[in-house]
């Protein structure tokens, strides 16, 4: 530990490295810092070279400069300090300079100015140094940590990202081993053993089947993100238009009414952004209560975003679960009650999270669903995906 | 009396093989199903070196991607610069569907990329598409014939 490091009074011996090359007033300067509580050990330098010198051999607490010597200039002294990456303040003391080469000294990079005529008030302005320095010194080992901890986090999403992609793939190949397989058996042996083994060769054809959506769905849910380069403005009107023929059929088969608001144009992906509205509008399809879907998209406008609504008159979610619809693969019914895997809301979120909005539900259990998501609104000179 | 058209298939896969050969079970009458499992053995089939020298020139070669020793991209490039070879119509059948093995094989001067289906039903219906395309549909070359 440095005394730079410690603070508080008393003060510990502090190391002054003090570029003058008038006697007199290096004492003078020796004796303001004794008198304002400093144990000071000063060293005084005339030459850049016996600066360096210094420097190296007993790093100093804080550099102490004349603004104007015969060989040499206190400012230089500063550039040194910069130059070998020195965090080490340098407070200029000096004769009258005026206030405008006073100022440009400061914007140099120079931590403080104290004239000769007021030395008193130098041991407040090394002591201020100190504490800036300290303070410096934190904000440096913070700043360090928290770009260690983003870059540890984005190599572990990448990692995880990598790991979904392979796995999905290496999986698929055994697996359609198995579903091909079984369905063989299915298909030459139906009939021909009895009625157990029908059952339990349906069991392992539907599972393979169902397993072979999953891997699909994981793959799909995998990508999100990985083609941020198409980020742009996207005209959610367009987007919706391509949703509601998608799902003509259903609509139909449910007789679902969509009302829609006019819709902004976004900064997102196109596709993605078509997929998200494709999945809450066809979750309120598929969850539909007695009455056949009655579907309500608006859209307003919340300072430098966009608030999406897409309400339903469905059966509505149980607020303890609110939070846990957008979980991969987390489904809330039976196969048998609701076809799906539980991916949809999942890949939503993730969508919504990349382009830097938020997604969350308001819902009351037999009462309807309001899916609400944030998107930052397009901005024209934004050219790429900068919130990815 | 007309040979019958010669399949090679080249996969790694017993299991695959066996998919396939059970796909084209109805047209054995007037095809025949030769199969290697890696690309040096599919190579030497074609080549008819070491103990493939009694072997007929397919006429047909279904190749998957991923084997071992040479993989299906060497064989599908070794095929496709050789002079006496190349006119043999290659089908890539791999259960990839990543866009950079699909371009990769046209470029290498594959005829036609088929990638596995999932379900049984449509991995039979794909290989007998094959099948009854470069049999039925296409004209081939008849170099094959002659020998």
């Amino acid at each position: 530990m440095t005394p730079a490091d410690d603070l508080g009074a008393p003060p510990g011996q502090l190391r002054v490295l003090h570029v003058e090359d008038n006697a007199l007033d290096a004492e003078l300067v020796a004796q303001a810092l004794r008198k304002g509580g400093f144990s000071a050990s000063v060293v005084v330098v005339q030459t850049e070279a016996e600066f360096a010198r210094e420097l190296s051999s007993n790093c100093p607490d804080v550099v102490l400069a004349d603004y104007n010597l015969p060989q040499w200039k206190g400012m230089e002294a500063l550039e040194v300090l910069q130059r070998q990456a020195l965090d080490i303040p340098l407070i200029l003391v000096s004769g009258a300079l005026g206030d405008v080469t006073a100022v440009e000294c400061i914007k140099r990079g120079a931590t403080d100015y104290v004239l000769k005529d007021g030395l008193a008030r130098l041991p407040e302005a090394v002591r201020r140094a100190l504490q800036e320095k300290h303070l410096l010194h934190l904000r440096r080992l913070a700043e360090g940590n928290l770009a260690r901890k983003v870059e540890e986090l984005a190599r572990s999403n990448a990692d995880l990202e990598q790991f979904a992609y392979v796995a999905s793939h290496d999986l698929q190949e055994p697996l359609r081993m198995v579903a091909a397989y079984t369905q063989l058996l299915a298909e030459r042996y139906q009939g021909r053993l009895d009625e157990d083994a029908d059952k339990f060769i349906g069991y392992a054809c539907e599972g393979a089947s169902r397993m072979q959506a999953l891997i699909l769905d994981l793959l799909a849910f995998s990508r999100v993100g990985r083609c941020g380069a198409a980020c742009g403005r996207v005209d959610c009107d367009a987007a919706m238009e391509e949703v509601l023929l998608n799902l003509g059929p259903a609509m139909q088969a449910s007789g679902a009414v969509v009302t829609r608001a006019a819709l902004p144009v976004v900064w997102a992906d196109r596709s993605q952004m078509t997929q998200v509205f494709q999945n809450l509008i066809g979750n309120a399809i598929k969850f539909h209560g007695k009455e056949p879907p009655a579907i309500s998209v608006q859209a307003e406008k919340a300072g430098e975003q966009w608030m999406f609504s897409v309400s339903d008159n469905g059966i509505g979610i149980a607020p303890e679960y609110a939070e846990n619809i957008f979980v991969v693969f987390k489904r809330l019914h039976t196969r048998t009650e609701y076809p799906g895997n539980g991916i949809g809301l999942a890949v939503c979120k993730k969508i919504i999270e990349h382009c830097g909005g938020k997604i969350w539900v308001d819902a009351q259990l037999g009462h309807g669903s309001t899916f609400k998501f944030t998107l930052p609104a397009a901005a024209p000179e934004q050219e790429g995906c900068a919130r990815s | 009396m007309k040979r019958p058209c010669i399949i090679l298939l080249v996969d790694d896969n017993p299991a695959d093989v066996d998919l396939s050969r059970e796909a084209l079970l109805g047209n054995l009458h007037h095809i025949q199903v030769e199969s290697v499992g890696d690309g040096e053995a599919a190579l030497s089939f074609l080549n008819r070196t070491g103990v493939h020298t009694e072997k007929f020139r397919p006429d047909l070669v279904i190749l998957d991607l991923n084997l071992p020793k040479k993989d299906g991209r060497a064989v599908l490039a070794e095929v496709k610069v050789d002079a006496d070879l190349r006119t043999i119509p290659v089908v890539v059948f791999s259960t990839s569907r990543s866009m950079k093995d699909i371009e990769r094989s046209y470029e290498l001067g594959a005829n036609c990329y088929v990638s596995k289906p999932g379900n049984l039903k449509d991995y039979l219906a794909a290989v007998q598409s094959i099948e009854q395309f470069w049999f039925g549909s296409a004209s081939l070359p008849t170099k094959g014939q002659l020998n």
